[in-house]
């Protein structure tokens, strides 16, 4: 029901509200595919802005080259390679360390990227022409947010899930129970790169303009820990519901306060993460229970 | 042919030797105990027999098979298993999945979902954890978890076990309980056992064998009752005598 509303919604609907709709989908995807690794195994990333960026680029040098639903899985390949690549030394740290090595390794790509566009290419960023329609962008995303859904609910339940989850709770015990832990923290991590790799790709020939300073900007990384946090880090749903809270009350505020809005939105997320720490997810879920449970009692 | 065999294991951590070569055999189908006062390496040995550690020196030989320096993750699907002096249940995850990552990764290796969680529901059965398999680990009192971990253990088809203070902390009948299930295990799945415990009356009671360390050495072996008047071992436990 909700995927035929999305399907046809575009052509009843202003190209701004498709565009907001377009900016949703675009967490929902960053966010679920961050959850496949940091949600279940608890290896917090803050360098997806790195397989984003890549993913922006391959769009970048190839456009006008290949059609562009061909660059697009070229751009997640090429970030899920990268993080094949380097995730299994990466992985090897735990704890708060990771998160460090995540970042420095995602600025120590924004800088690779800047020292090549300016020594190599002599330019600052690219200019990408001849954009396509508004609706190729959104249904893109669609299906590349659906995706993402699909993935990260599939591998929750399934055996490959229920060990990175067990690697979440106690990584030892879950070695001692026969898991090969470093395959697997390394399986979730390239997954988890793929589809911010896809992502960037479309966004980069959305934004029509990129330099490496916009689109390994650490603050996608933070903002879908952000989204993570707000919604819930432990299910698909948490990842849904924090993109469209998150998008929407940033947009409203945007609109109606332009000037202080970041400190608006700043205040209500400090605010719902002090009282609602495990995401909003859970108490909703709570409250739509015992409804459903009184309404039974009374009739 | 001896089941697990330790050759000459040293373990050293800086200057400190947590180990010094010890040797120790154990045959298919025993019990044995290891015991030792605070501080005698008995967790050591444990974590270097599991893969945790690797030993400074020394050999450990598995059903003839060498496996010093193997991963804990390849140890265990060989069908060595060991449980956690501090019971680690993954506690925001059900009784039922702490059972079944066991299943789906040990020895047995099963792929699928709905022969996993058939497995794991037999063993939380064997158990006596039937009730209780859709809550979260968190919710058990601690005899419950040490039940889980013990499920957890053997969900992974061992052959034999390494348990680590299972009983430490439990009251007098959760411990007859629980020492009625580890005799269950060897009896009715044929697991050989080895098993660090402090309650000694539990130790000796379950035990064919004891062995006892100190300060990293082994002091002595033998039957129950020769080891507990053995004179060195009652020295290393204070001078007191050990009452049976």
């Amino acid at each position: 029901m909700a995927i035929v509303i999305l399907l046809i919604l575009p052509f009843f609907i202003s190209d701004y509200i498709v565009s907001v709709l377009l900016n949703i989908l675009m967490w929902i995807a960053l966010t679920e595919s961050w959850m496949i690794l940091s949600g279940y195994t608890g290896y917090i990333s803050l360098g997806h802005a790195a397989f984003f960026g890549v993913g922006a680029y391959i769009m970048a040098l190839l456009w006008r080259k290949l059609p562009f639903f061909a660059i697009v899985p070229l751009g997640g390949l090429s970030s899920m390679f990268l993080a094949f690549a380097i995730g299994f030394p990466c992985l090897r740290i735990r704890g708060p360390y990771f998160v460090i090595l995540t970042l420095g390794l995602s600025e120590f790509t924004k800088y690779l990227f800047i020292n090549w566009e300016v020594n190599v290419s002599g330019t600052v960023g690219r200019i990408l022409m001849g954009a396509p329609d508004l609706h190729i962008f959104y249904y893109s995303m669609l299906v590349i947010a659906g995706l993402g859904v699909a993935v990260a609910s599939w591998i929750r339940s399934s055996r490959f899930g229920v060990g990175l989850r067990s690697i979440k709770e106690d990584e030892e015990a879950a070695e001692s129970l026969g898991i090969n832990t470093s395959v697997y923290k390394w399986l979730a991590f390239g997954i988890s790169a793929f589809f911010p790799g896809l992502v960037g790709s479309v966004m980069a020939l959305r934004w029509t303009y990129i330099d490496p300073y916009t689109v390994f900007n650490p603050i996608v990384s933070f903002q879908i820990i952000v989204i993570a946090f707000l919604g819930g880090v432990t299910e698909v749903e948490g990842p849904l519901l924090g993109a469209i809270v998150l998008t929407l009350i940033s947009e409203v505020l945007w609109a109606k306060y332009p000037y202080y809005y970041m400190i608006i939105l700043g205040v209500i997320l400090i605010i719902l993460v002090y009282f609602i720490p495990t995401g909003i997810l859970e108490p909703l879920k709570g409250l739509i229970k015992s409804r459903v449970a009184l309404k039974w009692r009374s009739s | 042919m001896a089941f697990l065999v330790g050759k000459n294991i040293s373990k050293k951590f800086g200057g400190l030797t947590a180990l010094h070569h010890i040797e120790f055999q154990i045959d298919s189908g025993e019990i044995v105990g290891l015991i030792g006062p605070n501080g005698a390496g008995k967790t050591t040995l444990f974590n270097v027999i599991s893969g945790m550690y690797s030993p400074t020196s020394g050999e450990i030989y598995f059903e003839g098979n060498e496996i010093t320096g193997l991963k804990p993750h390849l140890i265990c699907r060989k069908g060595l298993t060991r449980t956690f002096q501090i019971v680690r249940p993954f506690f925001n995850m059900t009784v039922l999945e702490n059972v079944m990552v066991g299943s789906f990764f040990g020895g047995a290796q099963i792929r699928s979902k709905a022969k996993a969680e058939e497995e794991a529901l037999h063993i939380l059965k064997f158990v006596g954890l039937q009730e209780r398999i859709h809550l979260p680990a968190k919710g058990l009192t601690s005899a419950d978890r040490k039940r889980l971990e013990l499920a957890k253990s053997l969900a992974t088809k061992p052959k034999m076990l390494l348990l680590d203070e299972v009983l430490a902390g439990l009251t007098p009948t959760e411990m007859s309980q629980a020492m009625a299930l580890i005799e269950a295990i060897r009896r009715e799945l044929g697991i050989t056992i080895l098993i660090v415990e402090h309650v000694m009356k539990a130790i000796i009671g379950l035990s064919d064998r004891i062995i006892v360390l100190h300060y990293g050495e082994k002091i002595a072996e033998g039957k129950a009752e020769e080891v507990a008047k053995n004179p060195t071992v009652i020295e290393a436990y204070l001078g007191e005598e050990i009452q049976v």
